[in-house]
């Protein structure tokens, strides 16, 4: 087995079908721009007063499943990737750090049962939506701690976002296993983070530079994990910025304040984008 | 209620443990070492494989059996300095070179059409001989200055008892032709071999006899 | 009956309007429907919501989502056209028929009337052969009707039916969520 596995190789069975970012951003259908404003609704937050709100909760839902499958994979893949050492260089990692990894394996395992047994009862199947691999490829950094800071930090900081946005739905619908549940994944999604900026603080102490790389690096992966505009403050994000928990994970006031910059900056990129995506499919349509 | 002021004996009548053991300190941690790195690459050979299986029951197992490896390998790496060794890593070794190949080749597989062979290396081979080589300790080593290393052995063995069973269970649910039995068994005999030379997980000796 | 489709080319998603039209052609046929049918896609949003409207001929406007392959993005699913199609054609079928002259107009109907209905028109779909995920639907009636056993036999009630009026439906319906109100929750 190779060291550091490509996220064109993540093995699946027959029922998944994997779309790469840049393949679910050239669609050029959104609900954020169009002729008709009308149309559009007034928030796109997932909430259960929308009409379509059990549609959307399923679809979110299948997305944590497939993130949770590759934050698993992740999670394994550092365990196996890297030699145990002193953390001093790219090459290695603390025995300690593998055990937190080991660890974290172990509750992203737990995590897909759960979301495979909530995704049952919300009546979706396994695969009925496409799988974007965007949260693996944050995984594959030759460099643990830019590992971290995109997985630990930035990827499990969306699931905090996404399981407070499920967690409030759930609870505000009344179904009593979807709050359940996504009240103890949560839980473990801050224990993720923390142990993310504890390495990350660890690791760097005496490396100023590989930390500022680092710290980049994880704000480059939350503005890739804003998914051009579906986490943000703005009501116009499906899901929003759970701003206490992170406080609980570990984020400093400034850098949720960053984290809420970045998204709303993602969120007019992607409307920005699917304007000039939907120029071009007509430009192409009246060219053929 | 009886005198609590009467002498009692310091052992009860049901408590049969006895002093003598096999394994002084040193020896002990020198195995204690030799678990502690073998639990390693069996963690990291777990997580890595998460990743190239592509049947979701499997991948959720493996994550999960990862993370009982890894706690065995804190233990050990807790037990060492108890053991008089204060720098863990000088004792977290491979028992030989032939160990070392051994792990080579179990972690060999990694397309997707081998999970077969990734679950016989681990449940076949590997894990049944840390059940053999911790039943082994526990039953040779002195049942009370060692008890700490007993209580490790016994946690550790709950662990590797329910894992085999859930890696053979998958095996079974995975082998269903005849050529795959054939696959399972080539492959499987491949690694015992290696590990039959290493002389188990701790080297010669692992279970006695040398 | 004949069934139209707009847009016959499509831009931004990969729908065949033959394709759709055959599969309304089918379902006409499946539902006695007794007049022309028009479809029109909008292709510019990825939502789902589907709406129709009476007259000589039933406008049934759709929004590409309700169409699509969720598991291939912007390619079209003939499962999901036609079930989503289906119910449509239900629902109007329901108010040309009768029994349903005082059921409100589609824009006000409460979120549990929407839902008690869906689940009485894709209950009949299945019987009619056509392939739904029954838990799906009983999420979304639980969503408008409470969590409750209460909502589960009123789910099941109209799941089962068929030749209910608006008044019987929503007798059901009303039922099923004022039961959950009272704390019949399940254990």
């Amino acid at each position: 087995m190779r060291k550091f596995f490509p996220v064109d190789s993540l093995a699946r069975d027959s029922r998944f079908n994997q779309i790469t970012m840049r393949q679910s951003q050239a669609d050029p259908r959104t609900v954020l721009v169009g002729t008709d404003a009308k149309q559009r609704p007034n928030s796109n937050r997932l909430t259960p007063q929308r009409p379509d709100a059990s549609d959307r909760a399923r679809g979110l839902m299948h997305g944590i499943f497939v993130g949770e499958i590759q934050a698993l994979e992740g999670a394994g893949r550092t365990c196996f990737d890297f030699e145990t050492g002193a953390g001093d260089s790219t090459d290695n990692v603390p025995f300690a750090l593998k055990l937190d990894m080991a660890r974290q394996a172990w509750d992203e395992a737990r995590h897909v049962e759960i979301s495979v047994k909530l995704s049952e009862w919300m009546g979706t199947e396994i695969g009925q939506y496409a799988e974007n691999t965007v949260l693996f490829e944050a995984a594959c950094s030759t460099d643990p701690v830019l590992r971290l800071a995109g997985v630990n930090r930035a990827l499990e900081g969306l699931a905090i976002d996404v399981f407070t946005t499920m967690k409030e739905f759930g609870d505000i619908a009344g179904d009593p296993y979807l709050e359940f549940c996504e009240d103890w994944m949560l839980a473990d999604e801050v224990t993720h983070v923390k142990m993310g900026s504890d390495w990350l603080r660890r690791i760097t102490e005496n490396d100023p530079e590989r930390r500022k790389k680092a710290l980049e690096f994880q704000s480059v992966v939350d503005k890739i994990f804003s998914f051009g505009g579906t986490r943000s403050d703005s009501d116009e994000s499906p899901i929003g910025l759970a701003r206490r928990f992170r406080e609980l994970a570990g984020f400093s006031d400034d850098e949720v304040e960053d984290i809420a910059t970045v998204s709303l900056a993602a969120l007019e990129e992607r409307k920005a984008f699917a304007a000039r995506a939907r120029a071009d499919a007509v430009d192409q349509f009246s060219a053929s | 209620m009886a005198d609590p002021f009467k002498p009692r004996a310091p052992f009860a009548p049901w408590d049969r443990r006895q002093l003598p053991g096999l394994f002084d300190v040193e020896e002990t941690a020198r195995r204690v070492g030799n678990y502690k790195w073998a639990e390693m690459k069996l963690f990291e050979a777990l997580g890595g494989w998460v990743a190239t299986v592509p049947e979701l029951d499997v991948k959720m197992r493996l994550g999960t059996h990862c993370y009982h490896h890894a706690w065995h390998a804190e233990l050990w790496h807790k037990r060492l300095p108890e053991l008089r060794e204060m720098n863990p890593d000088r004792l977290t070794q491979p028992a030989n070179d032939t160990l070392v190949e051994f792990v080579a080749a179990l972690t060999e597989p990694e397309a997707p059409d081998q999970t077969i062979e990734k679950l016989v290396g681990v449940y076949r081979v590997f894990i049944p001989h840390f059940i053999s080589a911790y039943t082994f300790h526990m039953n040779n080593t002195s049942e009370i200055t060692d008890a700490p290393t007993i209580r490790t052995l016994k946690l550790a063995l709950i662990d590797e008892f329910d894992d085999w069973r859930d890696g053979e269970m998958m095996l079974q649910s995975l082998i269903d032709t005849p050529e795959e039995v054939d696959r399972a068994a080539a492959h499987q005999a491949r690694l015992e071999k290696l590990i039959v030379a290493a002389g188990g997980i701790a080297g010669p000796g692992s279970i006695g006899g040398n | 009956m004949t069934v139209t489709v707009a847009p016959q080319e499509f831009k931004f998603v990969q729908f065949d309007a033959a394709h759709i039209a055959r599969i309304g052609e089918q379902l006409t046929q499946l539902l006695a429907i007794d007049r022309p049918v028009h479809i029109e896609v909008d292709e510019t949003t990825p939502l789902g919501r589907v709406a129709v409207e009476l007259g000589d001929t039933i406008t049934v406007r759709v929004q590409s989502g309700a169409f699509e392959d969720s598991r291939k993005p912007r390619e079209q699913s003939e499962a999901n056209t036609s079930v989503n199609l289906g119910r449509a054609l239900l629902r109007a079928r329901d108010r040309l028929q009768g029994g349903f002259g005082e059921a409100p107009a589609d824009s006000d109907l409460s979120l549990r009337q929407v839902a008690a209905w869906e689940t009485y028109c894709v209950g009949r779909l299945a019987r009619l052969g056509l392939q739904v995920n029954e838990q799906r639907w009983r999420y979304n009636f639980r969503n408008r009707h409470g969590f409750s056993d209460v909502s589960d036999i009123a789910f099941d009630q109209i799941w089962a039916s068929d030749g209910l009026t608006w008044g019987e439906l929503e007798a059901i319906s009303t039922a099923g969520a004022e039961g959950a109100a009272e704390g019949a929750t399940r254990p």
